[in-house]
C-alpha cells in the first residue's frame, strides 16, 4: 500500500517540526531571568513553605524566634534538574526531552489566571494538568467553526464560480473582504451588544428556560451564546458557579460543583450526552454557535476566494467539457466532477491557514467568556506574564497545527492520486 | 481604438517618443484609471496618507499622552441586597485604573477596564484584575440625547480634550501606517530574498531554508507574537540601556517581522520553481547571463504578483492583530506611555470600554449605549483594509497584460 506508506513518512516529518518550534521556544526562555526561567521550565508540584521560583525564603534560623532567609531546598532543586549550571546544548536537550515528555512548567503564582476564581484552582499545578482540562473546549468549538466554516465556504465559493460575476459571485466577494476587514473582537462585541439589547429590550428583566423553571434576571454578559452568570440554573436549583462549564471543575475535581455525575471524556457535549442530561448537551453546543461564527466569518473570508478560482479554473478543464458534452446534467458536472477536484485546493488552504485560524481562539473564547486554553491564555499573559502558561500553549497549538496538517497532507494524498503516487 | 489609447500610432507619426518606462507607466495608469474601484481604494489611501502625513508632522510627546480613565467618569456599580445593581459616577484616579487588583469584598469597581466577574451573593466574592498597562475608556452615564459622535461626553465639554475619538484617529493614522508597511514591507523583503535563493539555487539550501519556513509557519501568528514580545520585553527591563517606548516599539516590530517572513519565503519560492523554467531565462542563461543578473533581473521581478497581493492583504491585518494583542491586555504599549493611538489599538480600547460601560450600567436606567467608540475606529481599519486591497487588486489588473480586460 503506497497510501500507508506516504502516511508514515508524512507523520515522521512532524517531531522535526516540533524539535525546531521546541528550539524556538528554548532561544526564547534563555532570554529570560533565571527565576522566570525556572517557573517556565520547572514541573515541580505544589510547594507549600515557599514559592520554588524564589531562590532563599523566610525560614527561622538560630531558633525558634529569629526569621531570617535560607536557601530554598526547591528552587535549588529545579535549578539542577533543569541544568541550568550545564553548557546551552545541554539545557537545549533537556529542554527538548522535557518538552516532548509533557513537562510544560506550573501555573505561576503571580498570574492573573490563579486570582481568577475559576482558573485559581490551576495554581502551582503543572500546566498540562490546566491545558488537559482546557482543551476540550477548545477543541469543541473549533470542531463547530470548522464544520460551519466548510459547510459555508466550500458551497458559497462553488456557487460564486459558476454564478460568476453576478450577485452571488459580488456577495461572496464582499463576505470575503468584510472577514479580513473587520477584527474579530469587534464583530464579536457587536454581536454580544446585540443579542444583550434583544434580551434586555423593554427592561423585562427575568427569564424562563425549560431546564430552570424560576425566572431569573438578564445579566449584560455573554458566556458563548448565552447570557452567563446567574442564569448557571442546570439542575433546577441556580448554582454557586457563575461560570458556564460547571463540569469543567468538576472534571478537574477542583471544586464540587453540582455539574455532572461522570465526566469519562472531557468533552462537555459528549459527557452530558452520555450521562443522558440532552438539554446540558444542547446548552453547550448553542453556546458554541455564536462564537464558532465569529470565527468562521473570518475563515471563510480566506477560503472563499481560494474555493472559487479553483474551481473556475477545473470549469475549464476538458474533462468537463466532455462530461458536458455526453449530456450529464449541470448539476452533476459542478457537484461530481468540478466539486471533487476542486476541493483539493480547499483543503491546502485550509491546512495552511489553520495555523491562522487557532491563532483567533485567545480573543474570541475572552469576548464570549468560554472557558477554553485561548481564555487562559488571555488570563495569563497580563502582567506579571505567567511564561510557563504561555509557552506550554504556544507548544500546545503547535502540537495541534502539526496534527491539522498532517491530516490534510494525508485527505490531500487521498483526493489526489498523483500525490501519493507520484 | 480609442482616442485616449496611449498606444495609438499618432506616438509613432511624431518625432518625440516617451521613454520605454514613462510609456509603461502611461499605459499602465491608463488601465489603471478605468478600474472605478481601485480608483475608490487610491482615494482613500491617499486620504489616509495625508492624514498620516500630518499627524507625523506634529511633535510627538510620549509623557503628554493621557489614560482614558482620567476623572470623574468611571461609573461604579454596588450590589443591592436584592441582586440589582446601583450605577453612580466616581471619581477613579489613573493610578487607581492601572493599577488596582483587588476589589472590596461586595462591590464590583468598574474603572479597572477589564472584564471581571461580579460577586455573585456578596458570599463569594471575586478578585479581578486589570492588567497593569493598558488604559482604559470609561464612559459616564450617558444620557439619550444630543451626541457629539466621537467625544466622551455629552456634558461635560472638559472631558472632550482628554479623548476626542476623531483627534485620536487623525493622531493614530501614522503609527497604523508605520507599524503595518513597516513590518509587512520587511517581511516580505526578507522573505522574497529568502525564498528566491531557496528556489533559485534548489537543493541543501533550500531544503534547510524550507524546513525552517516549516517550523515558522506552525507557529500561530499570534501566540509567536506574544511569546516574542513578552519575552523581549522581559528583557527590555533588565537592561537601562534597553528602556525606553523607541526600544519597546521596535521590539514589538520585531516580533512581527519575525513571524511574517516565512509565508512569503514559500510564496516566492513557489513562484520561482515556475519562473526558473520559463524560456526567456532559458534565454537569459543562453545570451551569457550570470546567476545573479537572471536571479535580480528575471526571475524575481516576474515573481513579484503574488507578493503584491499577499502585501495588500496583510497590511489591513496588522492593525487588526495589534488590535487583538490590546484586546487580551498583552503590555504592548512602552511603559513610559500608556498607549499610543494606534487604529487597532483604538478599536479594541472602544469595544473594551464600551463592554465596560454595559456591564456597569444598570438596565432600565436609561444608559445610551456609546456605539460610535466601536464603529468609528471599525470603519476606519475596514477602510483601510478595504483600500489597500482594491487598490492592490488594480494595480495587479493593470500590470499584469493577461488580466487586462
Amino acid at each position: 500500500m503506497r497510501m500507508s506508506i506516504y502516511v508514515i513518512r508524512r507523520i515522521l516529518i512532524a517531531p522535526v517540526v516540533l524539535v525546531g518550534v521546541m528550539t524556538i521556544v528554548f532561544t526564547l526562555t534563555s532570554f529570560l531571568p533565571v527565576t522566570d526561567k525556572i517557573s517556565t521550565l520547572a514541573s515541580v508540584g505544589p510547594n507549600q513553605k515557599c514559592p520554588a521560583i524564589q531562590p532563599y525564603c523566610a525560614c527561622t534560623v538560630f531558633g525558634s524566634s529569629q526569621p531570617g532567609n535560607c536557601a530554598n531546598p526547591a528552587y535549588w532543586r529545579d535549578y539542577d534538574k533543569l541544568g541550568l549550571n550545564r553548557p546551552i546544548p545541554v539545557q537545549w536537550a533537556f529542554y527538548t526531552y522535557r518538552a516532548f515528555t509533557f513537562q510544560w512548567g506550573t501555573v505561576s503564582n503571580n498570574s492573573a489566571l490563579v486570582t481568577d476564581a475559576e482558573y485559581g484552582n490551576f495554581k502551582d499545578r503543572p500546566v498540562t494538568t490546566m491545558l488537559g482540562v482546557l482543551l476540550p473546549y477548545t477543541l469543541e468549538l473549533a470542531m463547530v467553526s470548522l464544520l460551519i466554516i466548510l459547510a459555508v465556504a466550500i458551497p458559497l465559493g462553488n456557487l460564486a464560480a459558476v454564478y460568476r460575476n453576478r450577485p452571488v459571485d459580488q456577495a461572496s466577494r464582499v463576505m470575503s473582504f468584510s472577514g479580513f476587514a473587520l477584527p474579530s473582537y469587534l464583530l464579536g462585541t457587536l454581536i454580544v451588544m446585540g443579542v444583550t439589547l434583544a434580551l434586555i429590550g423593554g427592561h423585562t428583566l427575568a427569564v424562563r428556560t425549560p431546564w430552570c423553571p424560576a425566572p431569573h434576571p438578564i445579566i449584560t454578559e455573554l458566556q458563548g451564546s448565552w447570557p452567563g452568570q446567574q442564569w448557571g440554573c442546570y439542575t433546577g436549583k441556580v448554582l454557586p458557579s457563575l461560570h458556564y462549564p460547571v463540569w469543567i471543575s468538576q472534571c478537574g475535581s477542583l471544586h464540587n460543583y453540582p455539574g455532572l455525575a461522570t465526566c469519562p471524556t472531557g468533552f462537555p457535549t459528549v459527557d452530558a450526552v452520555i450521562n443522558g442530561q440532552y438539554w446540558l448537551a444542547f446548552d453547550s453546543l448553542l453556546r458554541l454557535v455564536l462564537p464558532a461564527l465569529v470565527i468562521a466569518f473570518g475563515a471563510i473570508a480566506a477560503l472563499l476566494r481560494f474555493v472559487r478560482n479553483s474551481m473556475l479554473e477545473v470549469m475549464n478543464l476538458d474533462y468537463i467539457r466532455t462530461a458536458r458534452a455526453k449530456g450529464v446534467p449541470e448539476r452533476t458536472v459542478v457537484k461530481r466532477h468540478a466539486g471533487r477536484n476542486s476541493m483539493n485546493v480547499t483543503i491546502t488552504v485550509l491546512g495552511l491557514t489553520f495555523a491562522y485560524f487557532i491563532g483567533g481562539f485567545p480573543v474570541i473564547e475572552s469576548v464570549f467568556v468560554l472557558n477554553g486554553v485561548g481564555y487562559g491564555l488571555a488570563l495569563s499573559i497580563i502582567s506579571p506574564m505567567d511564561f510557563g502558561t504561555v509557552f506550554g500553549t504556544t507548544i500546545l497549538f503547535t502540537y495541534l497545527v502539526v496534527a491539522a496538517n498532517i491530516i490534510v497532507d494525508v485527505l490531500y494524498a487521498y483526493l489526489d492520486p498523483r500525490v501519493r503516487l507520484g | 481604438m480609442s482616442a485616449t489609447e496611449p498606444l495609438g500610432g499618432a506616438a509613432t507619426k511624431s518625432r518625440w517618443r516617451p521613454s520605454p518606462r514613462l510609456a509603461q507607466f502611461k499605459r499602465t495608469w491608463y488601465f489603471f484609471r478605468r478600474n472605478s474601484l481601485a480608483m475608490v481604494g487610491l482615494g482613500i489611501i491617499l486620504v489616509i496618507v495625508a492624514g498620516a502625513a500630518y499627524a507625523a508632522a506634529q511633535p510627538y510627546n510620549w509623557t503628554a499622552m493621557t489614560p482614558y480613565c482620567a476623572t470623574n467618569f468611571g461609573p461604579k456599580s454596588t450590589m443591592t441586597s436584592s441582586g440589582g445593581y446601583n450605577v453612580s459616577t466616581v471619581s477613579c484616579s489613573p493610578y487607581v485604573c492601572n493599577y488596582q487588583t483587588t476589589l472590596p469584598t461586595n462591590y464590583a469597581d468598574f474603572c479597572g477596564g477589564h472584564w471581571y466577574k461580579e460577586p455573585y451573593s456578596g458570599s463569594l466574592s471575586k478578585t479581578y484584575y486589570s492588567g497593569a498597562v493598558p488604559p482604559t475608556i470609561s464612559f459616564s452615564t450617558f444620557q439619550s440625547g444630543t451626541m457629539p459622535f466621537g467625544s466622551i461626553s455629552a456634558s461635560d465639554t472638559s472631558l472632550n480634550d482628554i479623548y476626542n475619538l476623531y483627534t485620536e484617529l487623525l493622531r493614530g493614522s501614522d503609527w497604523s501606517l508605520i507599524f503595518s508597511v513597516s513590518i509587512v514591507g520587511s517581511g516580505a523583503l526578507i522573505g522574497l530574498l529568502l525564498g528566491a535563493v531557496a528556489g533559485f539555487w534548489g537543493g541543501a539550501i533550500d531544503e534547510a531554508l524550507m524546513r525552517i519556513v516549516d517550523v515558522f509557519l506552525s507557529i500561530p501568528q499570534i501566540l509567536f507574537i506574544i511569546v516574542m514580545v513578552s519575552v523581549l520585553l522581559a528583557l527590555a527591563k533588565t537592561s537601562q540601556a534597553l528602556e525606553g517606548p523607541t526600544t519597546e516599539l521596535s521590539f514589538l516590530v520585531l516580533g512581527f517581522v519575525l513571524i511574517w517572513w516565512p509565508f512569503y519565503a514559500r510564496l516566492v519560492r513557489g513562484q520561482v520553481l515556475v519562473v526558473r523554467e520559463q524560456k526567456y531565462v532559458e534565454a537569459a542563461r543562453a545570451s551569457g547571463a550570470g546567476k545573479g543578473r537572471i536571479l535580480l533581473k528575471h526571475i524575481i521581478p516576474n515573481s513579484l504578483y503574488p507578493v503584491f497581493i499577499q502585501f495588500s492583504l496583510d497590511v489591513g491585518t496588522i492593525p487588526i492583530i495589534i488590535g487583538g494583542l490590546v484586546y487580551l491586555h498583552f503590555p504592548i504599549f512602552p511603559n513610559e506611555s500608556p498607549y499610543f493611538p494606534e487604529w487597532g489599538a483604538l478599536s479594541s480600547l472602544g469595544v473594551t470600554g464600551v463592554g465596560d460601560y454595559l456591564r456597569g450600567c444598570q438596565l432600565g436606567s436609561g444608559c445610551f449605549i456609546p456605539w460610535w467608540q466601536i464603529i468609528i475606529p471599525g470603519v476606519a481599519l475596514f477602510l483601510y483594509a478595504i483600500s489597500v486591497n482594491l487598490l492592490a487588486d488594480g494595480l495587479r489588473d493593470a500590470l499584469d497584460p493577461r488580466l487586462r480586460r
